[in-house]
């Protein structure tokens, strides 16, 4: 069972879908019925922070190896990783109208936080449309994707802290999610929610990369070297060394 | 490794200097943009707008100052640049000739602030500090960024990649400006103090791992 996983996800998400809307759940005020968008938004949240995680690491991965397929997954897991922060935002302003009055809330920096990092994401894709050298665009945009992810841990962790304004839960002065869930029982959904949308989020990525590496095969790209860094960087490959450099060089 | 780095700042003074229409060009460009807003704003604002204000200026220049600073190595130099100097005395000249060339441009707008409105800050000394940090924290950023940008054709792209990420410092610089002007207690000032000069130092380093795979053709 190579794909136990897949089946995982669909099992969990199956139990998401059926115990999110059907499952009993705590009696509320003002967040009352809306509270089953706790099995959706929030995990949205979670995919996206752990695609975002996965594809800095590739993008790493890449500056120290220069395997173009490191960056091919890079960019994969950032395109799913943009889509589950759009659901985010989506889901979120649904709830923000039913529970705070607004789709957006000034006054909230996770919302703030979460717009930054759709942003950065934005940024990204735009830098890497911008170069029509491969490697260029892959070493470039590696780089990018680091300075970002840094930029954003700090952005996410140490502004709200200083200007303290959240009206989420667990934060400004607002209760968590703890004291809300006396009998556990959103706990018991919560959980598999997440773990479920994550492998959904991993599962589209993988598809993605499938994808890629399948129009490259066809189209005669190779994807072990890259194109012109071997000439720096390794002499493993003798052959593709000299031929590219000639190659570089008349084109110059 | 401190020999070249001062000559190659120097060597970007010069070059700055020989281009007088560069530097002039990005004078009249402050002069022009906080005309337009004391005209906009009809010449009164709170302390709050204008410290807003000033730093809206101060970002949009720096984004136009710094987006060239790589352009003209971009062709032969940078071959000539390459053979002559390592990538670590490239980026630290380009940083510390940006900062340099950033915190003149923030005390420019600073004085034609004051020029237009009288509204002013009530610790300048703090406000002065923040100028040079801030400065500092937008070279490490922008240069690094401009090096990306310097190699493709693409000349908004600096403002579309800056943004999002000089968001924490500049959120942090913002909020420094107005505990410059009224701070309850000496604590808030140094934590925040302290949380740019911490943000500065990562920035910086970050820009120093990174500038080595981007120098590179």
């Amino acid at each position: 069972m190579k794909n136990w996983w897949k089946y995982l996800c669909i099992l969990l998400l199956f139990y998401t879908v059926i115990m999110g809307f059907k499952g009993s759940i705590p009696e509320l005020n003002i967040l009352e019925e809306s509270i089953r968008n706790l099995y959706f938004h929030v995990p949205m949240w979670f995919a996206m922070m752990t695609l975002m995680l996965v594809s800095v690491v590739y993008s790493i991965r890449y500056l120290s190896k220069q395997k173009i397929e490191d960056d091919i997954k890079a960019a994969a897991f950032a395109k799913v990783g943009f889509l589950f922060g759009f659901l985010g935002i989506l889901t979120g302003a649904v709830w923000a109208r039913a529970t705070w009055g607004a789709w957006w809330v000034f006054q909230e920096v996770k919302l703030n936080g979460a717009a930054a990092a759709l942003l950065v994401y934005a940024a990204y894709f735009i830098l890497r449309g911008s170069f029509d050298d491969e490697e260029k665009k892959a070493r470039f945009s590696a780089v990018y994707s680091i300075f970002a992810f840094v930029m954003f841990m700090v952005l996410i962790n140490v502004i709200p802290r200083i200007s303290n304004s959240s009206l989420h839960p667990g934060n400004g002065g607002n209760p968590g999610f703890n004291s809300y869930d006396l009998d556990s029982n959103l706990r018991l959904v919560f959980y598999p929610a997440v773990l479920g949308w994550i492998l959904l989020s991993v599962w589209i990525a993988t598809l993605l990369i499938r994808v890629e590496k399948i129009f490259r095969k066809k189209h005669g790209l190779d994807l072990e070297e890259s194109l012109i860094l071997p000439v720096i960087n390794s002499s493993k490959n003798n052959k593709v060394e000299n031929t590219d450099y000639i190659d570089f060089e008349e084109i110059k | 490794m401190l020999s070249n780095i001062l000559k190659l700042v120097k060597k970007e003074v010069m070059l700055e200097w020989r281009q007088k229409t560069a530097l002039g060009t990005i004078f009249i460009y402050v002069l022009g943009t906080t005309f337009l807003i004391y005209l906009i704003f009809q010449g009164n604002i709170t302390i709050p707008t204008w410290i807003a204000l000033f730093w809206i200026i101060a970002l949009f220049t720096t984004v136009n100052a710094v987006s060239k600073s790589f352009i003209k190595d971009a062709n032969e130099q940078f071959y000539y640049l390459r053979s002559v100097a390592t990538p670590l005395e490239i980026i630290f000249s380009k940083i510390i000739y940006n900062a340099l060339l950033i915190s003149v441009l923030a005390l420019v707008i600073y004085a034609v602030m004051i020029l237009f409105f009288n509204e002013n800050i009530s610790d300048k000394g703090l406000f002065l500090l923040t100028i040079i940090l801030g400065s500092i924290g937008f070279s490490n950023l922008f240069t690094l960024l401009s090096a990306i940008t310097a190699r493709t054709q693409n000349f908004v792209l600096l403002a579309i990649l800056g943004f999002p990420i000089i968001l924490p410092l500049l959120l942090l610089i913002v909020k420094m400006s107005e505990l410059s002007n009224f701070a309850i207690q000496d604590k808030d000032i140094y934590m925040n103090l302290g949380a740019i000069g911490l943000l500065d130092v990562i920035t910086l380093i970050l820009s120093v791992v990174l500038f080595p795979y981007i120098w590179r053709d």
